[in-house]
């Protein structure tokens, strides 16, 4: 179930709400994870069983490693086996197919049969999670969880069960036990939501039109046409995948819970270090913390640190698709951090500003590039036609296209940066504040609500990964 | 202080309110089986067993069904063709807002596909021996383009239409309308405001143009009276979901001298047949979309026998444009025989034969050509 359907508004979300505050707050728990485990078999009626086995080894892996810790070895030995279940699962159903394909074409005379399974929606962020609660079980920074029901619902927790952000379990392990839902953190919550499902339905699957058109206009749209489209994606992904965020922490808000930030305007950034520290920042936190860090960081001098860069962002090119150009982007990424780290960093603090923007965006949109096309034939053209291979020139139907999107794609701009949420902060009357907010959330409903009856043009970008 | 508080949560309530009542609507509002507006039939609700929940076919039909059940349905398509409208689009859905209330489907064309059907249309001229005459009616985006917003995607009819008369085999007679029609635009309405199709008035157009190479003498304007039947809300209508657009009128030209009784109508659709003594079926009037008062809509052979006329058989090869025009020529020809390739699958050479046909007219809208793929059935 996506949060943006009709289903979900006005059947699912009112059902829960009212389920979750009947239930005696001893029990709701119970509550929200027999309603996430709806929402999950909703879409995939057979794979929730794959995450309940998830949830089932995880838990028991927590347990004995917290009642045996004393017995170094076995605790070890229980906790790589569960990081091997984990991370078995997550190869198997994500990469089995991927692997087979790329023996086959190194060892072609191995042959080896290539399996085809689905790709179970949200795999790679409750794996992400439920690691992320053994690893710090193991490592004795958080407690064991006994009660498999809290346990179940960390990791089957519907608001951010598909597309993130991927919450610690240090993060919530208090809030699992212990939380008070107040009016005031729901009405937080409300307009949170509001504004993700906003940016969803009413920026990001228009700029995907605008992209479509343009990319499936081919050498119609020329140089020029190539680079509207590709920015054009540029805010699709944005808005889509932080529209998401922000519905999951609004939601989170309305049970409840307080998720971490996972977006802090990355299109402002000065530098590429600077975005990735505001781009997916739940999946950063997750590489550096696992990965990275125990890898050594940066304390084993500069070459160990490059060598750490270039595994983290191998994996997390990796992580969003099993895919060579996934790993391609993701390598992008590590070397001009390298660079950065290198260098680049000290320079770009040197000069005027408006350039160390100019270059990042750049690195950016055409890093969307790489991420957008798996079949490599197809970005190879699509480079090409970034730099004229099809003439600069659009077509003029095309160009009554791109006409058409400007009013959305300045709007994106200027909703990309922390500008309105700065206007909004000199509303200094709390009446006027009031009126705004309230006009604001009807507004955003009704026309959320219209948008989804009169389109069916409503694919979840994220669903894949 | 209390209020003040209340006032802070507002949004909180207003959330909860809006949500539960439209699940409650959802449950206690009855159901429409069929939409006037988009002219489809509206989802049922979906097959609930154990196997269609499994394999997720019940759960992703829910979604559609709670799409097409919504309460207020037709005001939220409304709002939501008004901010693609806000947000530059010139119009919502693929149809642009022009001005005086035009509104205009974009342009269709796939050249590709036009000239391939040339290429059956000439096939066809050469392997019979009875003149075949062509026209191509453009769109009325192209002819109107004077009411067309600022930005708009091309209109190419001209020369599409240029271009596929050159391609046809000099066997065809075609006629260009296009040039007769763009001189005309702003004396008089040659296209519905609401709706795709040309108006009596445009029929009537062509129907004088085509005189000359078909050879007969057409009925002089002022022998026809008009019947004006008000409230005609198009499919450009339906399709943009632009609410506040005005209705269209639709006109029905009789021909004052045309004695009573002389007129028989006949439609067959497979093995399905029946006959009318009017080219008006005026009970079609109340349906949602009037055009199909022209010869009862779109069906596969219709045929139109006029008494008092002086011609012999005509075969008119077409799509729904020619409903409009087919009353005017059946003031010259005795029998006329519309033939649709979209539902009649034989071959239209052998009617020719059998009905001693005098000659074929195949008309078109340079759209509809576009995008038909029936034209192999000719012959």
């Amino acid at each position: 179930m996506i949060f943006s359907s009709l289903l979900f508004l006005y059947m699912f979300l009112p059902i829960t709400l009212a389920l979750y505050y009947i239930t005696p707050k001893k029990f709701r728990n119970l509550t929200l994870f027999i309603v996430d485990l709806v929402f999950y078999a909703w879409g995939e009626p057979m794979l929730v069983i794959l995450m309940l086995v998830s949830i089932a080894v995880n838990y028991t892996a927590g347990i004995i490693i917290g009642l045996k810790r004393e017995k170094k070895v076995f605790a070890k030995a229980v906790f790589i086996a569960a990081i091997i279940i984990n991370i078995g699962l997550l190869g198997f159903f994500k990469y089995a197919g991927f692997i087979g394909e790329t023996l086959n074409i190194v060892l072609p005379f191995l042959n080896i049969p290539v399996i085809e399974v689905a790709l179970p929606i949200g795999i790679s962020f409750y794996t992400f999670q439920t690691m992320s609660y053994t690893i710090d079980v193991y490592r004795n920074t958080v407690k064991m969880q006994k009660n498999i029901i809290t346990f179940g619902t960390y990791v089957s927790l519907f608001p951010q069960l598909i597309a993130g952000p991927i919450v610690r379990y240090e993060d919530v392990a208090e809030q699992l036990m212990n939380r008070k839902e107040s009016l005031a953190q729901f009405t937080d919550g409300v307009k949170v939501f509001l504004i993700g499902l906003s940016k969803k339905i009413l920026i990001a699957n228009q700029m995907g039109e605008l992209w479509d058109a343009l990319r499936e206009g081919g050498a119609d749209s020329g140089a020029v046409g190539a680079w509207v489209g590709i920015v054009a994606y540029t805010f699709q992904i944005y808005f889509d995948f932080s529209g998401y965020s922000d519905m999951a922490i609004g939601l989170g808000k309305m049970f409840g819970f307080e998720f971490v930030k996972n977006f802090d305007y990355p299109y402002i950034s000065k530098s590429v270090t600077e975005f990735w520290r505001r781009w997916h920042i739940s999946l950063g936190t997750w590489f550096r913390e696992y990965v990275y860090i125990p890898l050594g960081g940066n304390r084993k001098g500069l070459g160990r640190q490059l060598i750490n860069i270039g595994v983290v962002w191998f994996l997390t090119g990796l992580w969003h698709g099993a895919s060579w150009n996934f790993i391609l982007w993701g390598l992008y990424f590590g070397i001009l951090l390298s660079i950065e780290k290198i260098f680049l960093l000290k320079l770009l603090k040197k000069i005027p500003v408006t350039f160390a923007h100019i270059y990042t965006i750049l690195i950016f949109v055409f890093g969307w590039v790489l991420f957008y096309f798996e079949d490599m034939g197809e970005m190879g053209s699509f480079i090409l036609r970034l730099f004229g291979s099809d003439g600069f020139g659009i077509s003029a139907d095309l160009k009554a296209t791109v006409f058409s999107y400007i009013p959305l794609l300045l709007s994106a701009a200027v909703f990309s940066t922390p500008l309105p949420k700065k206007l909004y902060k000199l509303i200094k009357s709390p009446l006027a504040l009031c009126v705004f907010d309230n006009i604001a959330c009807i507004l955003a409903m009704t026309v959320c609500t219209a948008e989804l009856v009169s389109s069916d043009y409503n694919p979840f970008l994220y669903f894949k990964f | 202080m209390k209020i003040k508080k209340a006032l802070k949560y507002l949004p909180s309530f207003i959330f909860i309110l809006c949500i539960f009542t439209f699940m409650i609507l959802y449950f206690v509002l009855p159901k429409a089986d069929h939409s006037p507006q988009e002219k489809r039939n509206l989802s049922a609700f979906p097959e609930t067993n154990a196997q269609t929940i499994i394999d997720g076919k019940f759960q992703r039909e829910l979604d559609t069904y709670l799409s097409d059940h919504i309460p207020g349905r037709n005001l939220f398509a409304g709002i939501g063709s008004f901010y693609e409208l806000l947000c530059g689009q010139n119009g919502s859905k693929g149809i642009y807002l022009g001005s005086e209330g035009y509104l205009f489907p974009k342009p269709a064309e796939n050249k590709e596909n036009l000239l391939k059907n040339a290429g059956y249309i000439s096939e066809f001229a050469e392997s019979v021996d009875i003149p075949v005459y062509m026209t191509l009616i453009p769109s009325s985006g192209f002819i109107n383009s004077e009411y067309l917003p600022l930005n708009h995607e091309v209109y190419n009819d001209d020369k599409l239409i240029r271009s596929f008369g050159d391609t046809l085999s000099k066997k065809v007679i075609f006629k260009d309308v296009t040039d007769d029609f763009s001189a005309n635009w702003s004396s008089k309405q040659l296209y519905y405001k609401t709706d795709h199709h040309w108006t009596s008035t445009g029929a009537y157009e062509c129907y004088k143009l085509l005189s000359e190479p078909m050879g007969y003498t057409p009925v002089d304007k002022k022998d026809f009276t008009k019947e004006i039947i008000k409230d005609f809300y198009g499919t450009s209508y339906s399709k943009s979901a632009l609410w506040t657009v005005s209705p269209d009128n639709i006109e029905l030209w009789s021909n004052i001298n045309q004695p009573e009784d002389s007129v028989k109508v006949e439609i067959t659709d497979g093995n399905d047949s029946k006959t009318s003594d009017s080219y008006f079926f005026t009970e079609r009037l109340s349906e949602d979309d009037k055009y199909p008062v022209f010869l009862d809509g779109n069906h596969s052979i219709v045929t139109v026998t006029n008494k008092a006329a002086k011609g012999g058989t005509l075969i008119v090869v077409k799509d729904s444009y020619a409903h409009t025009i087919v009353p005017f020529l059946s003031q010259n020809y005795s029998k006329i025989i519309m033939v649709d390739l979209r539902y009649y699958k034989k071959d239209v050479s052998a009617i020719a034969q059998k009905e001693n046909a005098e000659a074929v007219l195949v008309l078109y809208s340079l759209d509809n050509l576009s995008a038909d793929n029936n034209l192999a059935y000719l012959f």
